[in-house]
């Protein structure tokens, strides 16, 4: 049955090379890019319209308009707390000195003293990159959308764990806010709510909120469930049940739910301020602008910094819940007297931060940004002067060899070909309903005239997973084996993650130039680190007993990789790849910023071009069936695997 | 939420509650000094993202704060609509250059964007080969050899046709009705940034490769790379008299660039709106504000640094 698959797999893609030679050129339904079809004019004419009724449509005035007063609000309320002077002001509310005080004193009281010690260096560094008020905006909008996220997404994570029905009507939503790529909706969002903070924060909660319900309600359902029959059958109400068993057992889970939250905001941050939110997104984006790396950098690291502050803060106050050994009376005092302390402490300093002018305002003189800025533009234009004939012949080969032949098969062949193969290739690998999606998803693109453009995408998201996946199981295989590696690489995984693509898109293009690779080559770095963890936790995974059975049978490391430990983790890989593709096709957009064209071009353009407009929401929408016809393929052939 | 928040929490809650109060209570700096003129009022202005841009937003935003009092805010989004809407709903106020001639007529019909007359700046548009390219091929600068040249241009991702580096996605671009117009040899890229654009030009003219691509007046790029101008490449004019050709583009005309304004800057008697209906300066004077810029000094200080050399031509904006 095995074999059988893989020889039809690769039948049907022999088929289809044949089919696209025999084919080429013939049905591609290329448009010129300033051309629309009849219905991406009629979206266009749709948005325009959208536009004009903003002010008077009831929809507005009595919905989309009040949501987003509210929202702003509320943002503004806490960045006039720490970010911004109040109307009227000179300063913000509570001055540097103050919230790192509050943020020492809530780290201790929530984790332990090493934590705060990190948060605070960590906000000084902010701080003495001269980001200070960057940072502090940036804080205020992922407090406000984790804020209200979590508002929203607990209590309904917490009924979808407790009804089959609510979690069986939440899980498409929660799935395709997974493979949404943001930068997409962004267009649409800031059609409705406008730009500024509040579409932002908006923006964020679409992103945030299914993870913090998907956590939570698997907080809520994986837990051991002797305690809760135990209470339902001691005659407590369903409602004492949760309040007294279920949410204080999940708790933990919960909390790491938070976490995720909060880091689904961070990463926003930089995005945000495309659509005119304040925060660290804006010298990022600047700095694109006049083309130094060295000040986006400061920036970036500024991002990095932050991003590290939230996650270490949250995941610590995640895992001080672990500890088993009741603490001592004696401890117990101890640390509500230091509590109380630093509670003090903090409230001073605070009342400090309000009214002595050293403690209010950022001193000037600490700021390390030239420093840095030189350093990281000596180190950039090191690399490009020394290492970009290497990168661009790397460039050209991949281009011919691997890029043009996959263009070439899937948008210069007939768009009939293709969909037909990319429904065999779906009824292959996940049967009859996987296929079914597949070609009604397919044809949708087809219908909406963008299948040139997307096919274009494809061959860049098709080539990006598999550069990812080739760099990535390896380094995952290497940290998964050894945990010094991990450590040392853990780091740069972090930065990866949460350094903006946006740092590193001006010195790509210098390796690159205006090409198809550079947007290949971002959405390498950006996808990889996601890729590493997950794989090297499938490796950790695998029982020790199996490899320690492998070793006594004098298998060779090579042997217990190939033959234990790989295809024991065959699920997690299919998964890490699915997360892979899905990562590389969510900065496809960035893409059209340096060359790739295809959707992502259209997407920017459509932004800016009121007459593409319709275009580019299309392509937006477009990029996301890309996104769940092969989120489904995948999920369906690591299903089948199992 | 007691049941996922402990004691702890409320005491933390507590100690915040308390900061916040007790902030709210002293007495603090800021009434120490407060400086914010009235008359001027507080305005907006839209940044948007290119450096010439910049230039002329800072230039004026330095005056309006300095001279005028004004409390200003400077947002930075995207060109066209989404400005167009920020404008509408009262968040941005000014946009001191605009190319898209006339792109903003569904929001002027409305009456929620207005037109503030030109910034004397003038949009130069065109195509323009790598500097060196001209002295070895003289005649590459005329459009009808430029296929004769096609092959050079070949890369990785052109198909097999010459590359031709298309605009940033805001800006007019018309490189596929020119390719057709003038039945070229060549595939349009878009390059997608101007940090795309810039790259590819000085990497062409360091390692003497082929480029050719799409370029405007006023650009930094020409203040550091002064012969680029010798590089552009003239395609014959448009012409309206015969169908079959008008049926493409064949050239970029010039754009001179529009100021807008918002309805409610529109309708205001502050000294703000004399100073942003009067400013006008030249390709010359923006391009020297936008090299210091990009030399990085803060657009503050570059801004600055043309104000006080140029205090007579200010006073005029100022109406004095």
């Amino acid at each position: 049955m095995h074999i059988r698959k893989s020889y039809l797999l690769l039948g049907s893609v022999t088929i289809w090379i044949a089919l696209a030679r025999l084919l080429h050129g013939k049905n591609t339904l290329q448009i010129a890019t300033y051309e629309n079809t009849s219905f991406t004019s009629f979206i266009g004419e749709k948005a325009l319209a959208l536009r004009g009724n903003r002010t008077h449509s009831g929809a507005f005035i009595y919905f989309f308009n009040p949501i987003r007063a509210v929202i702003d609000g509320f943002v503004q309320f806490i960045r006039n707390l720490i970010a911004v002077p109040a109307p009227g002001g000179l300063i913000p509310i509570i001055g540097w000195f103050g919230v790192v005080a509050l943020v020492a004193f809530v780290v201790f009281a929530t984790s332990q003293w090493r934590t705060a010690l990190l948060s605070v260096a960590l906000l000084m560094a902010c701080g003495a990159l001269g980001m200070w008020q960057f940072t502090m905006d940036s804080i205020a909008m992922t407090l406000a959308s984790v804020i209200l996220s979590l508002a929203i997404g607990i209590p309904l994570g917490i009924w979808a764990g407790l009804s089959d029905r609510v979690l069986k009507i939440l899980t498409p939503f929660l799935d395709l806010a997974q493979i949404l790529p943001t930068l997409v909706y962004m267009a649409p969002i800031a059609l409705v709510f406008m730009i500024g903070a509040a579409s932002a924060t908006i923006a964020t909660m679409i992103y945030a909120i299914p993870i913090s319900i998907r956590i939570t309600s698997h907080a809520i359902r994986n837990l051991n469930q002797s305690p809760v029959e135990a209470s339902t059958s001691m005659g407590s109400t369903q409602k004492q049940t949760l309040k007294k068993v279920q949410i204080p057992m999940a708790k933990q889970m919960i909390v790491l739910g938070i976490n995720q939250t909060v880091m689904a905001a961070v990463s926003f941050v930089v995005i945000a301020a495309l659509i005119g939110a304040p925060g660290l997104g804006k010298p990022v984006i600047s700095a694109l602008i006049i083309r130094n790396v060295g000040q986006g950098f400061v920036a970036g690291f500024a991002v990095v910094f932050l991003a590290i502050l939230m996650d270490r803060s949250t995941s610590a106050a995640a895992k001080r819940q672990e500890s088993f050994i009741p603490p001592t009376p004696k401890k117990i005092k101890m640390k509500r007297f230091t509590l109380i302390g630093t509670g003090i402490a903090a409230v001073v300093s605070v009342f400090l931060s309000r009214t002595i002018l050293w403690a209010a305002v950022w001193p000037t003189s600490i700021n390390i940004a030239p420093q840095v800025e030189k350093i990281t533009n000596n180190a950039t234009q090191w690399i490009l002067d020394n290492l970009s004939i290497f990168t661009v012949d790397f460039k050209d080969f991949i281009s011919y060899a691997f890029l043009n032949p996959l263009e070439s098969i899937l948008s210069a062949s007939p768009w009939y070909v293709t969909v037909a193969m990319i429904v065999a290739l779906a009824l292959i690998i996940g049967g009859v309903r996987t296929a079914i999606l597949a070609f009604v998803l397919a044809m949708c693109i087809v219908v909406s005239g963008l299948w040139y453009e997307s096919m274009l995408t494809l061959t860049q998201t098709i080539l990006g997973t598999a550069l990812t996946m080739i760099i990535g199981i390896s380094l995952g295989i290497w940290t998964g084996r050894n945990d010094r590696v991990e450590r040392i690489l853990r780091p740069f995984l972090d930065a990866g993650q949460t350094l903006p693509a946006f740092v590193y898109l001006v010195p790509m293009l210098g390796l690159f130039g205006p090409t198809r690779f550079t947007a290949i080559a971002t959405g390498i770095v950006y996808s990889i680190p996601i890729v590493v963890k997950i794989v090297a936790e499938g490796i950790r995974a695998v029982p020790h007993s199996l490899v320690e059975a492998a070793t006594a049978a004098g298998s060779t490391t090579r042997q217990i990789i190939t033959k234990v430990q790989l295809p024991a983790a065959k699920k997690t890989i299919l998964l890490a790849t699915n997360q892979g593709l899905i990562y590389v096709l969510a900065v496809v957009v960035i893409g059209g910023f340096v060359g790739a064209g295809g959707l992502g071009y259209l997407v920017i353009v459509g932004n800016s071009k009121p007459e593409l407009q319709g275009k580019g929401l299309i392509a937006g929408a477009a990029i996301l069936l890309l996104g769940v016809i092969f989120d489904r393929i995948m999920q369906a052939g690591a299903r089948r695997s199992a | 939420m007691k049941a996922l928040f402990g004691r702890r929490s409320v005491f933390v809650t507590v100690v915040i509650a308390a900061a916040l109060i007790l902030s709210g209570c002293a007495k603090s700096v800021n009434s120490s000094s407060g400086t914010t003129s009235k008359d001027c009022g507080s305005w907006a202005i839209a940044m948007h993202a290119w450096t010439g841009y910049t230039a002329s937003a800072q230039v004026v935003a330095e005056i309006a704060k300095k001279e005028l009092g004004c409390t200003i805010t400077q947002t930075t989004l995207d060109e066209g609509p989404t400005t167009y809407d920020a404008m509408e709903a009262g968040t941005i106020d000014v946009v001191i250059e605009d190319w898209g001639g006339g792109r903003w007529s569904d929001w002027t019909k409305r009456g929620s964007v207005v037109e503030a007359g030109l910034n004397g700046n003038v949009g130069l548009i065109g195509m323009y080969v790598a500097p060196w390219m001209v002295d070895k091929y003289p005649d590459i600068t005329d459009s009808k050899n430029l296929n004769k040249y096609a092959s050079l241009f070949k890369t990785a991702d052109s198909g097999g046709k010459g590359a031709w580096y298309e605009g940033p996605p805001g800006y007019t671009t018309i490189g596929e009705k020119m390719v057709a117009a003038n039945k070229l040899n060549f595939k349009v890229i878009f390059s997608g940034s101007e940090a795309a654009l810039v790259s590819g030009f000085t990497k062409a003219e360091a390692n003497k490769t082929p480029f050719i691509g799409y370029a405007w007046q006023p650009w930094t790029l020409f203040a550091k790379m002064p012969n680029l101008e010798k590089g552009h490449v003239h395609f014959p004019a448009n012409d309206w008299t015969d169908a079959k050709t008008a049926s493409g583009l064949t050239d970029y005309p010039s754009t001179p660039l529009m100021k807008l304004i918002s309805k409610k800057l529109n309708d205001s008697t502050s000294a703000f709106k004399t100073l942003v209906d009067n400013f006008k300066w030249t390709n010359a004077d923006q391009n020297s504000v936008a090299a210091d810029i990009e030399g990085g000094m803060k657009p503050e200080a570059a801004a600055q640094k043309w104000i006080d050399a140029h205090a007579d031509v200010v006073k005029t904006w100022l109406g004095k």
